[in-house]
């Protein structure tokens, strides 16, 4: 009964689009993306052109690759990696942290409230950052902060154990808060996605928990795993407020080196930044290619 | 001993019962059928036989083992879903494999079932296509192919063809039947559709809210419902509420109308209340030589139903339909005018009020 009821109105929408009536331009239907496009013109287009274009402009005018040429430099290079490993490394932890987050979420048997409990707190921990979040930090993990002295009261002492919040892993504590719930927010519905019946169709036909999980779930949760970390990574890549609150822009980060070179007083250089966050743009892009590819995979599987 | 036997089977969910005493003993190769509407428990019973659901009391036996508590995995049954449950990242050759690659059978052996499988449904084209990439006729035969493969001891099937167009069901449903006659395969059929049920089966089991209704063959249960629920649900029906006249002769009474019955009512008083069912395709119109069980009949309404005309009659002061075969010859009464209409002692059936 419900699956007929399902499959009727696809059937309907097929006849209509597919066969009977070729799809005609109508401005009426686009009128309401407009703004859209409006705004991902003036926002998004037009910004990554003149960012092309500053990039290949030469300090005395003209085109040039000259900035481009500065990227294999040390400082520049050494900003990449770092950028990348902490993106990477938070995209990882965050993604496997998250995920299994979401699984006891969506599969063990919590009362219902704590399901909504946790997508609530994630939506909220999800977009905090910057500066609140720095401080955040600062007065839990910070040198005299209230994580810390707790530690100190029983013998702990972090900052003379090699911790510091101002660090690699200090950076990835503070990235993890919102990249944990972020994947706990973008896979839970790819859980929910997995049917009842699959499992019910292996345990059928022999199959042991852990074989349902390697061959069925698992498998088909990867596309949106994969592509969710990917996303992960793209939000930890283009992270500029929180490293820059954190750490007063002294660690080396592509989004740092950035606004140095175009806004600092010392380290001017325009055309370098330009340069700089243009390979970033292609890294997203990038990234963003991927995640698409795999994001319609997991549609078509899980639709 | 029967090869499954469900004996005195009882589920319950918190404080509601949902199988009831639940009793049936299927022989080897047969095909029997769970019918019933919507929530009478045939699901529940269903995977109780796969294991999905333990029985509340009552005890399971498949071939002479008792697998009332075996978990699921451990069962050799095959399950066929309404939503087909395919694997969505497997092919379909992939997915017929599935249970034999998780038994650690050899590649060989695997290789050669599953081209068995895909040549049994004839989906040969189809073999390294993605289920999204199939119809959903296709996809039903290949979870059938699937469930088969593992040579199981039982084969359940649920609504399996309920979320499919009418003609592909009816299609599929011949094959279904030719596939299990051919393997010789024991098989639960879970339908609410009484047409597939009778068209497909070995045995019905007529089911409502959580009790067994009857259990017979299709021609049984059509022709001699032992229950008003099973009358009504099978096939369509005119009852009324009577009384018995005479015991002996079985004579009963509709609203002041004798009519004859060749059930046996000597366990009934004259006088007991029952309820009378006549198919309407029992009626007709009397010709001379008829005796039993003639009356006259008030036309109401002619409805033309394609091979059938529907003619809904008064007679004395209860409403009837009467089905009758159409013919381009066939000679219909005016509305309003009063024809004797007639019927076998055997048409007659009487139930319990
Ligand atoms: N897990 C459960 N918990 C509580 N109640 C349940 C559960 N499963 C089934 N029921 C109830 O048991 C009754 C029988 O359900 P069941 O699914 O067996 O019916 P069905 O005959 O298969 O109906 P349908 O034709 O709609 O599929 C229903 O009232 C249903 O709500
Ligand atoms: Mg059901």
């Amino acid at each position: 009964m419900k699956s007929s009821q399902t499959s009727d109105p696809q059937l309907s929408n097929v006849t209509v689009g597919g066969a009977s009536r070729p799809p005609r331009l109508n401005f009426g239907h686009w009128l309401g993306v407009i703004p859209f496009f409006v705004f991902s013109g003036l926002f998004l287009i037009a910004p990554t052109l003149i960012l092309a274009y500053r990039s290949l402009e030469g300090a005395n005018g003209g085109l040039t690759l000259e900035n481009y040429q500065q990227l294999v430099s040390d400082t520049v290079i050494s900003a990449y990696a770092m950028s990348i490993k902490i993106s990477l490394t938070t995209a990882i932890l965050g993604g496997l942290i998250g995920f299994l987050i979401a699984w006891v979420v969506s599969m063990g048997g919590l009362p219902p409230r704590f399901r909504l409990i946790t997508t609530t707190f994630s939506g909220v921990a999800a977009n905090f950052a910057g500066v609140p979040l720095a401080s955040a930090y600062v007065f839990t993990l910070g040198r005299v902060g209230l994580v810390t002295a707790l530690f100190k009261m029983f013998g702990v002492e972090l900052y003379k154990n090699g911790f510091s919040l101002y660090s690699f892993l200090g950076l990835i504590l503070v990235y993890l808060y919102f990249q944990i719930p972020l994947m706990v927010l973008t896979i839970l519905p790819a859980l929910d996605g997995l049917k009842r019946e699959w499992r019910e169709a292996a345990e059928n036909l022999g199959a042991t928990p852990v074989q349902y999980w390697s061959r069925v779930a698992f498998p088909v949760l990867m596309p949106s795993i994969l592509g969710t970390m990917i996303l992960l990574f793209g939000n930890s890549f283009g992270a500029h407020a929180t490293a820059y609150a954190l750490t007063g822009g002294l660690f080396n980060l592509a989004t740092l080196l950035i606004g140095q070179q175009i806004s600092g007083d010392v380290l001017h250089n325009p055309g370098l930044g330009y340069a700089v966050a243009m390979g970033m743009v292609i890294i997203m892009a990038f990234s963003i290619l991927i995640y698409s590819i795999l994001q319609r995979r997991s549609e078509r599987w899980l639709k | 001993m029967s090869y499954l036997s469900i004996s005195h089977v009882t589920k319950q969910f918190g404080n509601t019962v949902v199988v009831d005493d639940f009793n049936l003993e299927i022989e080897k190769g047969e095909f029997v059928s769970f019918l019933g509407p919507s929530g009478c428990g045939k699901t529940t019973t269903l995977r109780m036989v796969a294991g999905f659901e333990i029985p509340t009391s009552g005890k399971i036996l498949l071939d002479g083992a008792d697998i009332t508590d075996k978990a699921p995995n451990q069962r050799n049954v095959g399950m066929i879903f309404q939503s087909y449950a395919l694997f969505p990242n497997m092919t379909v050759a992939q997915n017929i494999a599935f249970g034999l690659s998780v038994r650690k059978e050899s590649r060989e052996m695997i290789t050669q079932r599953v081209d068995e499988m895909i040549n049994l449904i004839n989906l040969e084209k189809h073999a390294t296509k993605y289920p999204y990439q199939l119809s959903g006729g296709q996809q039903q035969r290949v979870s059938l192919a699937r469930a088969l493969a593992i040579h199981p001891q039982v084969l359940l099937l649920d609504e399996p063809l309920s979320a499919l167009d009418a003609k592909i069901r009816v299609s599929l449903r011949a094959e279904i039947r030719a596939i299990q006659k051919k393997l010789g395969i024991t098989a639960i059929f879970v339908t609410h559709d009484q047409e597939e049920a009778l068209s497909i089966s070995d045995r019905i089991v007529v089911m409502n809210v959580g009790v067994m209704e009857q259990v017979g063959t299709p021609f049984e249960v059509y022709n001699f419902p032992t229950t008003v629920f099973s009358a009504n649900f099978v096939g369509s029906l005119n009852n009324a509420s009577a009384e018995v006249v005479n015991p002996a002769s079985g004579f009963i009474s509709i609203d002041g109308v004798q009519f004859e019955s060749a059930v046996d009512l000597t366990q009934r008083k004259s006088g007991d209340k029952v309820r009378v069912a006549i198919r309407p395709e029992r009626l007709s119109f009397a010709s001379e030589q008829k005796k039993a069980n003639v009356v006259d009949a008030t036309i109401e309404n002619i409805t033309f139903l394609g091979s059938v005309v529907r003619i809904r009659v008064k007679i004395g002061g209860t409403k009837f339909n009467m089905d009758t075969f159409n013919n381009p010859f066939l000679d219909l009464p005016k509305i309003g005018a009063v024809e004797q209409i007639t019927c076998s002692r055997e048409a007659v059936l009487v139930l319990d009020e």
